[in-house]
């Protein structure tokens, strides 16, 4: 039971990790039906301008929680930011183009993108600092580091805030009717191009928060960290239904929990297996993923 | 005619480049300067450049203008290994150091081999490198053969583990290390609790260290093909509070390996080659790669060696004749950076694994298997 119960607090870290990447692909196909494949690289990017920012400000002598806290909002920012230049440099042009096209787009941005970061941050792993990470909680044989409870705290969070600003806010009401008609949302005085681009900036933004929270967590983060990753949180959006908010949520943890409990009782390397294998068994059965496709306006 | 006339020019202009180039000895050097194992496959590339500038800093070889390094990428993947061997038979290239993985040099050295081109690999441990009888295929590190017994033998000995678990990856030499010492173990009364395997590229350990924190073995063994990973590993397993010993071979020895873990890594063990730091050789090493590449890796040492044993073949040899060079590099034996340098006809140039343990932020030589004594 202890065995099983760790596990579990095992899955729901790692789902939660996959989740907050997965709402980033979900929403933005969403919104433009584009699979954004340089969404992994927004991931890889925030776990290295997190290390950026923490030892940046570290070095100015702050509170190491203030320091975590200022750079996750720091990282945020910026990866926003870079969505938004990317959406405009590579995807936007392409909005009348085929959807191959922008497909290959994203493609080349990713990249694009993870080369670039090779280039400028170096083959190296690059450390983080740990010390802020160290400790967690002893029952019996279960133990839950102060971490876990930090990404389980945090995507919580997020989820919460993303759920109220896309259904309860007028930007969200905006996004969710672009999501819908493009053009009729248009004719209604939506500017589309500017709810497009928040959609991209808010979904590298939850990225950011992940890569940030696993360089943390793992200790260190790599260049060609986002693929992986990337991959599974893909397919986690899938999963759920993508476009699905909900189903992307639900999505990340089952894949999580899957991965973790494949890895548990049965072999590590089977994981991926039994990850895709329930990928493959949901599709076959409701092709639409878990929560379905574009149900009325939960789609974003 | 306007057509042929231009071939003729093309021809000519390729043949006097071939005339004008025939004064630069190029030496190729191979290992996976992208991907997960760049770190260790930079080093490489770093370390035959050293031995390039000092040779030519020395004097240069006879005969030659100039030394160059065409050094290229593997990626730690048999086909691209392939590519990148098949890259330098075109550029012609009489000699290779290389590669990294075990899994990439075991395909490149089959395509140099038939080319007679002679290949020196400073870090693919894995026996069935020497032992295809291919003519032209040296080793300067140890063989995992004798790796996995040193290690048991500290593990049963000084360290007096009756419990192990092991991890691997699965390439060819990091799972060929821990299936061996998973064979070997119940012969010298260590139990086997288990063995599991990772994939490339994972992160997250939480559920097999869990398995493994249940298992409660005395000592975890670490067999992984990076040492980043290995660093990851570390990590997470503390913050589980795995109380067994840690222990890994030498892929995951890599200064990486302490900058990542930081204290983590303090206490855990690793099989690594005996490096004499004092010996002058070492020293003169150093002091040629440390100002333009910084600190050494794990194999920049041993790449270093490597491609000074060719040099000083081709120079001994008065060519780059792969007969007469392997017959010089079989001959010459010599106190090298990382070890004393004596290949055998086999290829080989024997190991000399010794414990190595993390103490204090840095590698401390602990345990050498041959004496049975600690340093």
């Amino acid at each position: 039971m202890d065995y099983f119960l760790q596990q579990l607090i095992n899955g729901v870290t790692l789902g939660g990790v996959y989740a907050l990447i997965a709402l980033g692909y979900t929403m933005v196909y969403g919104i433009i039906q584009l699979i954004n494949f340089a969404h992994g690289e927004f991931f890889a990017a925030g776990g290295y301008m997190g290390v950026i920012f923490i030892s940046w400000l570290a070095a100015q002598g702050l509170d190491p929680y203030v320091c975590l806290g200022l750079s996750l909002v720091l990282t945020m920012g910026y990866c926003a930011l870079l969505a938004m230049a990317v959406e405009k440099l590579a995807y936007k042009p392409l909005r009348h183009a085929s959807r191959l096209s922008v497909l290959l787009s994203a493609l080349g941005m990713s990249i694009f993108l993870q080369n670039g970061l090779m280039l400028t941050q170096g083959v190296y792993d690059k450390p983080y600092p740990t010390e802020i990470t160290q400790g967690g909680f002893e029952f019996g044989l279960i133990s839950i580091s102060y971490m876990q409870i930090l990404i389980v705290g945090i995507t919580a969070a997020l989820l919460v805030g993303l759920n109220l600003l896309v259904f309860k806010t007028k930007i969200g009401k905006a996004m969710r009717a672009t999501a819908q008609d493009k053009i009729m949302s248009g004719l209604v005085g939506i500017n589309s191009n500017r709810i497009i681009s928040t959609t991209f900036a808010i979904g590298a933004g939850l990225a950011a928060a992940a890569g940030i929270m696993v360089g943390l967590y793992y200790g260190s983060v790599r260049y060609d960290m986002g693929f992986v990753p990337g991959i599974k949180a893909f397919a986690a959006a899938v999963l759920g239904g993508i476009g699905n908010i909900t189903g992307a949520m639900i999505g990340g943890l089952i894949i999580g929990m899957v991965e973790i409990f494949a890895a548990g009782y049965l072999s590590s390397e089977y994981k991926d297996v039994f990850a895709f294998i329930i990928l493959i068994g949901v599709l076959y059965f409701r092709p639409t993923g878990i929560m379905g496709e574009n149900v009325d306006d939960t789609r974003v | 005619m306007k057509r042929i006339l231009t071939l003729v020019l093309c021809m000519s202009l390729v043949m006097t480049a071939g005339a004008a180039a025939a004064k630069t000895l190029v030496i190729g050097s191979m290992s996976p300067l992208t991907g997960p194992y760049a770190a260790d496959g930079n080093d490489i590339a770093n370390g035959v450049r050293t031995a390039v500038e000092v040779v030519k800093a020395s004097g240069g070889i006879p005969g030659y203008d100039d030394i160059k390094v065409s050094a290229q990428d593997t990626a730690c993947d048999p086909r691209q290994a392939v590519a990148a061997a098949n890259k330098l038979m075109n550029e012609e290239v009489p000699g290779v150091v290389g590669a990294y993985c075990s899994g990439a040099t075991i395909p490149a050295s089959q395509t140099l081999d038939e080319e007679s081109i002679v290949m020196i690999t400073p870090a693919s441990t894995n026996p069935v490198v020497t032992e295809r009888g291919l003519k032209y295929m040296f080793r300067t590190c140890g063989r995992d053969d004798a790796q996995a017994p040193a290690a048991l033998k500290f593990i049963a000995g000084p360290l007096g583990a009756k419990s192990i678990y092991l991890v691997d990856d699965k390439t060819t030499y990091s799972q060929g290390i821990a299936d061996q010492l998973e064979k070997i173990a119940p012969e010298a009364g260590v139990e086997v609790l288990g063995h599991d395997h990772i994939n490339q590229g994972d992160k997250d350990f939480s559920a097999i260290l869990t398995k493994v924190k249940q298992a409660n073995p005395d000592l975890f063994y670490i067999s992984l093909q990076n040492s980043a990973t290995g660093a990851l590993m570390v990590i997470q397993a503390k913050r589980m509070g795995l109380d067994a010993a840690l222990m890994g071979q030498d892929a995951v020895y890599h200064p990486q390996l302490i900058d990542i873990a930081g204290k983590d890594a303090e206490g855990m063990y690793l099989t690594f080659g005996y490096t004499d730091t004092e010996a002058p050789a070492y020293k003169e090493f150093i002091a040629a790669y440390k100002p333009k590449y910084g600190d050494p890796g794990a194999y920049s040492a041993y790449a270093y060696d490597s491609a000074m044993a060719y040099l000083k073949a081709v120079k001994k040899a008065g060519t780059t004749d792969p007969d007469a060079v392997r017959k010089a590099i079989i001959e010459t034996d010599f106190d090298g950076a990382s070890k004393k340098i004596d290949y055998q006809e086999n290829g080989d140039s024997g190991s000399n694994y010794v414990i190595r343990k993390v103490e204090g932020g840095k590698f401390t030589n602990h345990w050498n298997p041959e004496t049975g004594k600690m340093f």
